[in-house]
């Protein structure tokens, strides 16, 4: 029997965590500097796997796995995720008393997760991974073993989790029961059919809402990104979110287009969209602590990302994924880098001067914070573009005229932290340890990813619309 | 030989039950419910249904009643319900025995209105190993990578400082 090629990328992610488990245990203790080599060079070798894939759509375990061009994408941005993570945590872990192997093992984990959730089209297989990523996530976010918000973080995490896959089983429970099926395509089919069908949706998509942290199911959000390590908040922050909504586009793709529109299920969306965009960016004017600053940032993002799903339009959706990547993940690099034996500067009052103090990171963080906000010629704003654009094309447009607002409203506390870095006097008693190249390579690609999607975007945007075509 | 049985397994579980419900201590009432489990599943070993027996004492006299067992060590156990919470919890408790005993009943009436079905292929031990191995064999194989990814979050979460 030959093995399909199909199930290469997540076995290489799966395995490598298994290995790189037993390095820990057996290896060297001392230095973990082996264990991020050794995860680098896995993700490095699924993502090759998996691009190997490209354009040719594989299948595994008789349809259930399905390497489509989309997952192919999704899985190479969780991927890269993971690797920006692992680059990040090498010094901070030391620094921050979290250097522990189960960080790699169950970052990989997590990846696999997301990859397994990314690389089909049945629910009980997306429910499984999701599953994954999340019981991988708990016990990330509670590395920090002898801190207090992180044990609070991880058991609220655990709860509120818990809570949340209890919904998506129940829901899962009466869509089979309805149609004995856990396909997207079948599941989707049976959506008009009455109350059940609608009612073990909404469940679902609750559940879904909860993991991609959508308002009124972001409350963990805020709580976790504080008390986790700060590179898992940054890899939190866009590596669920990208495999969460080519779920969510798939089964919104699959839903005839003449019954969308008359579904329950649309303002039900319509509503948490609104929801998402309002309460995420209000509440980040609120913020003092970067990394709380961050969360609910990554909260109204991901309104925006619903606003590209409500509209059907895979390719926006796809790119403002990729450019979230670079410019979520970047902005976290610069808070990672922030950090000394033993400390870190997450508060906004941490940052005051530091413009003039770390030049470099200064500089980057400013220009990743403007694409976060928006501005040309960054990648963020060629996403919110392409975004507001295809809504606008759905005739969804008292949705953009939110979005465009809420935008607005961002720019004053994304402004605010660039205020700080340039124009006020430096903090007393800050002293960061600024050797740490692997942040700062991070920081660099992050740079270049943000510039690179917002000034050239034709060759990258030519692959998203390829995958957008495949996923449904 | 299957009469006595049944009549065994059956006395034992409704003897199980009220021994549960009159006990005292939370911990106890949990063993004599597994007890209840336990009797429970041999009664649907006699019913011809040998896997959902074996699941009934798998899955609830072992996982859920050690989840009951975990959630009664963080409690405090002896302190029982409050006075004034007690008509409230008498209230819930008798609503929701009534629902209880309208399920059964209207479950109950369609089963005896209906011509008795042979039992389906769907719950023969051997066809639900055959689906689990090949139609459901990728996800089976996730949840193995589940449960490590449990163990191993677990581990980290209470390792001794340095790996010690």
């Amino acid at each position: 029997m030959t093995l399909p090629t199909a199930v290469f990328p997540l076995a290489v992610t799966a395995f490598g965590a298994i290995a790189v488990l037993l390095l820990d245990a057996f290896g060297k203790r001392d230095s973990k500097t082996p264990l991020a080599v050794l995860s680098l060079m896995i993700l490095a070798a699924s993502a090759v796997l998996a691009g190997r894939l490209w354009g040719r759509s594989a299948f595994g375990f008789g349809g259930l796995m399905r390497l489509d061009d989309a997952a192919i994408l999704v899985s190479m941005i969780v991927l890269l995720a993971a690797a920006f993570t692992v680059l990040l945590g090498w010094q901070w872990n030391r620094r921050l008393d979290a250097a522990f192997g189960e960080f790699y093992g169950l970052l990989l984990l997590a990846a696999a997760g997301l990859m397994i959730m990314a690389q089909t089209a049945d629910l009980l297989v997306v429910f499984l991974g999701l599953e994954v990523f999340s019981v991988s996530a708990y016990g990330l976010t509670g590395l920090k073993r002898n801190d207090d918000k992180a044990s609070e973080a991880a058991v609220k995490y655990f709860l509120i989790g818990s809570f949340a896959g209890a919904f998506m089983v129940f829901g899962l429970a009466i869509l089979f029961g309805l149609n004995e099926s856990f396909g997207i395509t079948q599941t989707a089919a049976c959506l008009g059919t009455g109350l059940p069908a609608q009612l073990g949706f909404g469940f679902l998509l609750a559940g879904l809402g909860f993991k991609l942290a959508l308002v009124p199911f972001h409350m963990w959000a805020p709580d976790v990104y504080e008390g986790a390590p700060t590179p898992i908040a940054g890899f939190f922050s866009i590596a669920p979110k990208a495999a969460g909504f080519l779920v969510l586009s798939r089964l919104v793709a699959a839903v005839p287009k003449d019954v969308w529109k008359g579904l329950p299920i649309f303002p039900f969306l319509y509503a948490v969209a609104a929801a998402t965009l309002i309460i995420g960016n209000l509440a980040a004017l609120r913020q003092k602590n970067l990394k709380r600053l961050l969360a609910y940032s990554s909260i109204s993002h991901a309104g925006t990302m619903l606003i590209a799903v409500l509209a059907g339009d895979g390719a926006s959706l796809l790119f403002y994924l990729a450019v979230y990547l670079f410019m979520g993940l970047g902005a976290f690099a610069a808070l990672t880098a922030m950090s000394a034996p033993g400390r870190e500067y997450v508060h906004l009052d941490d940052f005051a001067g530091a413009g003039f103090r770390y030049p470099w990171i200064g500089a980057i963080f400013t220009v990743l914070l403007l694409s976060l906000a928006g501005f040309p010629p960054t990648g963020g704003f060629l996403a919110k573009f392409l975004v507001f654009s295809a809504g606008v094309r759905a005739g969804l447009v008292p949705l953009v005229v939110l979005g465009v607002v809420t935008s607005l409203i961002a720019v004053a506390y994304y402004l605010r932290v660039i205020v700080a870095m340039y124009m006020r006097d430096p903090a007393p008693g800050v002293d960061i340890e600024a050797e740490n190249p692997p942040a700062l390579l991070v920081l660099f690609l992050g740079l270049v990813g943000v510039l690179q999607l917002g000034l050239f975007p034709a060759n990258i945007l030519h692959f998203i619309r390829q995958a957008a075509a495949s996923i449904f | 030989m299957a009469a006595v049985l049944f009549w065994v397994f059956s006395c034992v579980s409704i003897g199980a039950v009220l021994a549960m419900i009159l006990s005292r201590h939370p911990a106890h009432a949990a063993l004599w419910l597994v007890l209840a489990f336990a009797s429970l599943g041999g009664l649907f070993g006699l019913l011809a249904a040998p896997f959902v027996a074996v699941v009934q004492i798998i899955i609830y006299a072992g996982a859920i009643m050690v989840l009951f067992l975990f959630v009664l060590m963080t409690i405090d156990a002896k302190a029982g319900i409050p006075g004034e919470k007690r008509t409230f919890a008498l209230a819930a408790a008798i609503v929701l025995a009534l629902l209880l005993l309208a399920e059964i009943g209207l479950a109950a009436r369609s089963l005896l209105l209906a011509p008795a079905a042979a039992v389906s292929d769907s719950i023969k031990t051997a066809a639900i190993g055959r689906l689990l191995f090949e139609k459901y064999l990728y996800p089976f194989e996730i949840t193995s990578l589940l449960i490590m990814a449990a163990l191993v979050g677990a581990v980290a979460l209470v390792k001794k400082k340095d790996g010690a």
